[in-house]
């Protein structure tokens, strides 16, 4: 928190009548110190490079979506969902923006992450901050609050980027319907970074070495995006019934299968936007004839979409929430010392 | 007339027998050297309007040629009797000797003519004076009218309230003249009646004296129409004489109902697992009484529909009936929309509807989750009270 020191001489030799200002009205030391936690973050090389790769990613996406926006409207004229296929058209070459998202958001958390109090320490100003007068707690929530409002902003311009130039390509405005779907699933991007950002929080609270937080960060992501599926193969096989008797069977081992890709917060994120953006989607889980017998081929309404992946929305809030709380139990329960 | 004719019959017969007896010398009609009349037909029967054609044959039996004038002598007043040969109308005609001619006399019977016999008497005198008679009888065997009459083959038919109805009636105009006919209908309200004359939709028909004239007539009746027998009379009407028709249109009654709701809204939503009421309304559209209309419905696997009252005991034309149908879904169906087909049925009638089940997953899996992100919430907030202020 080298800012801090900054401000402080800042406010000792009242640089300039605007700075006093700023200081003056920042109510809190709290936002005092997201404030220059996310300044100290929108300057650096790191965030740069990571708003680079987005933009790349979404003016990709977005090539790929205009492309194949045609066929995937007369592929699927029971919808009138237009927009939303910005999000998920197209043609195989390149991923559409809700799978960039899943792939490269775990990227961006564990970047803006994966150093937080680590690097602190390894400078010696963790031990600074803390000789100062404010709460031992306010270092973690600051550095949490200040990279999770970069993310939010990251992700809603991204978001809005994407609708604007949309809009100005194909010339169709979004329908409230459609606008809110894009917001949620923005919501849920944010949540869904916020949980890796989170780990690599509690991994840089708890490894010396941001090399060594960074590695685990990235290992983790790389078991859930990589190897997880092919442990859960592993595991369905070795499990598979023998023989299937029962309808119910089958359905509850399919269930049981679902479940455990469901550890995986990728698994949780896809189905969540799959869902918000493809209003068509009724359901996750396997369905039996006799749920689809009589059904009709219609969009959900909004509020039956996100009451639908109501769990996933809940299962990855809960997890953002439980890793922040272990990393603030492993800082708040660390010995600090000066450099040693 | 006819009185007066068998009086001259008698006479002449007296005048005959009294020659024959006093004048021996002269030679009767029928012996040689005389002439004869001859025709198959004496007595015949006819009806009124119509024209007789009697052949008469003049037998010339002496040996020099006849010069015959003929004469109608007697015939009832108001007929026309014409002799005609060879195309003309004849007051002479000359017959070889030892041969016969023929001549027509052509009785025109007249319309207006009182049922009864008529008598007819020709009389032909030769060169020598000598005559002779033939009377002819005619009997007609109908009260001449002297009227319009309207009649068809096919007084009454049969069909359901949204059939067409053809009727073919004849127009026979037995009056002397040509008449314009207007012809109407006094049909009650609602129904249309056209009458067509070669095709041709016509309020006025032209007949000439003593002809027939050939009259279609196409009756609509209203669709909303109870069943029953309805007579339209219809009527020819010229300005002397006039003629009416019974038409007779026998309405089978239609069943027909329909199903609906009150505000013709076809759409519900749904709790999965819960159940919904539907108004249902059910109206009569047919002419029929419909007795014991039973509801039913066809839904999705597990779900329910359940009808207040299960069934109509009776439902008059026009009327219209209210069914409560609670529709209860599985708790199984997932969100999103079915289709719930309810029908209700007579063995005459049936309708049914088609709704749109939209179906709403059930909220309480949505607490639990605000629940969760509650306790976790609450837990942190414990942590920042345990560790926070140090």
């Amino acid at each position: 928190m080298t800012l801090l020191k900054e401000k402080k001489i800042a406010a000792l030799f009242r640089r300039t009548r605007f700075m006093r200002q700023r200081v003056y009205h920042s109510r809190h030391p709290f936002w005092v110190m997201v404030q220059k936690e996310v300044m100290d973050s929108i300057n650096s090389w790191r965030f740069i490079i990571l708003l680079g790769l987005m933009l790349l990613t979404t003016v990709a996406s977005l090539y790929t979506a205009m492309s194949n926006l045609r066929s995937a409207i007369l592929d699927d004229t029971a919808t009138p969902f237009v927009f939303l296929k910005l999000f998920t058209a197209t043609d195989g070459t390149l991923p559409p923006f809700i799978t960039f998202i899943s792939l490269l958001g775990p990227i961006i958390g564990i970047a803006l992450g994966f150093d937080a109090v680590n690097s602190e320490r390894g400078r010696g100003t963790l031990s600074r901050l803390l000789a100062q007068p404010i709460p031992r707690d306010y270092i973690i929530n600051a550095k949490f609050v200040a990279s999770l409002l970069l993310i939010t902003v990251m992700i809603l311009t991204l978001g809005l980027l994407m609708t604007g130039i949309g809009i100005l390509v194909t010339g169709i405005p979004p329908t409230p319907e459609e606008f809110w779907r894009i917001f949620f699933f923005l919501l849920v991007s944010i949540v869904f970074i916020g949980v890796w950002l989170n780990l690599a929080i509690m991994f840089s609270v708890r490894f010396r070495q941001p090399a060594t937080s960074a590695l685990s960060g990235l290992a983790v992501w790389l078991f859930f995006s990589l190897f997880f599926s092919m442990l859960v193969n592993i595991i369905v096989e070795a499990t598979a019934p023998a023989h299937i008797t029962d309808v119910t069977q089958i359905i509850g081992y399919q269930g049981f299968v679902q479940n455990l890709l469901r550890i995986s917060p990728s698994q949780l994120f896809s189905e969540a936007t799959t869902t918000l953006l493809v209003p068509t989607i009724r359901t996750l889980g396997p369905i039996t004839l006799e749920q689809a017998y009589g059904a009709i081929a219609g969009p959900l309404p909004l509020g039956q979409s996100l009451l639908l992946v109501w769990p996933q929305l809940t299962g990855l809030t809960a997890a953002a929430c439980i890793i922040f709380g272990l990393s603030y139990v492993l800082f708040m329960k660390q010995e600090v010392r000066s450099r040693s | 007339m006819k009185h007066n004719a068998q009086k001259i019959l008698a006479w002449l017969t007296l005048a005959w027998l009294m020659g024959a007896v006093l004048i021996p010398a002269l030679p009767a009609s029928a012996t040689a050297g005389g002439i004869l009349l001859f025709t198959k037909h004496t007595g015949i029967a006819v009806t009124p309007g119509e024209l007789i054609n009697h052949t008469v044959d003049i037998i010339n039996d002496s040996n020099s040629i006849q010069q015959v004038s003929l004469q109608v002598v007697e015939q009832p007043k108001g007929w026309e009797a014409t002799l005609m040969a060879g195309g003309w109308e004849i007051s002479r005609l000359s017959v070889k000797p030892r041969s016969e001619e023929s001549f027509t006399l052509q009785i025109k019977v007249p319309l207006q003519v009182e049922k009864g016999s008529y008598r007819f008497t020709i009389r032909a005198i030769d060169n020598n004076g000598r005559t002779a008679t033939l009377p002819i009888l005619t009997e007609v065997t109908e009260q001449g009218i002297f009227k319009t009459e309207l009649e068809t083959d096919q007084p009454s038919m049969q069909g359901s309230a949204d059939a067409t109805f053809n009727y073919r009636l004849t127009l026979r105009n037995r009056t002397a003249d040509e008449q314009l006919y207007a012809l109407s209908a006094d049909a009650p309200r609602g129904w249309s009646v056209d009458f067509m004359v070669q095709a041709q939709r016509v309020t006025s028909v032209k007949a000439e004296a003593n002809t027939t004239q050939g009259i279609n007539v196409t009756i609509n009746p209203p669709a909303e129409i109870e069943a029953g027998i309805y007579t339209i009379p219809v009527k020819a009407q010229a300005g002397l004489s006039s003629a009416e028709v019974e038409l007779e249109v026998n309405i089978t009654g239609t069943y027909n109902m329909e199903l609906s709701t009150p505000t013709g809204r076809l759409n519900a939503s749904i709790t999965a697992g819960r159940d919904r009421m539907v108004e249902l309304q059910l109206s009569n559209t047919g002419s029929k009484e419909l007795r014991d209309i039973k509801l039913n419905s066809s839904a999705p696997v597990d779900w329910e529909v359940r009808f207040e009252p299960k069934s109509i005991a009776s439902l008059l034309p026009g009327e219209l009936a209210t069914v409560n149908a609670y529709i209860k879904s599985s708790d199984k169906a997932i969100a999103g929309d079915y289709v719930v087909n309810v029908r209700a049925q007579t063995p005459e009638a049936t309708d049914s509807v088609d709704f749109r089940v939209t179906v709403h997953t059930s909220v309480l899996w949505g607490w639990m989750g605000v629940l969760i992100i509650g306790v976790v919430g609450y837990g942190i907030y414990h942590l920042f009270r345990r560790y926070g202020r140090q």
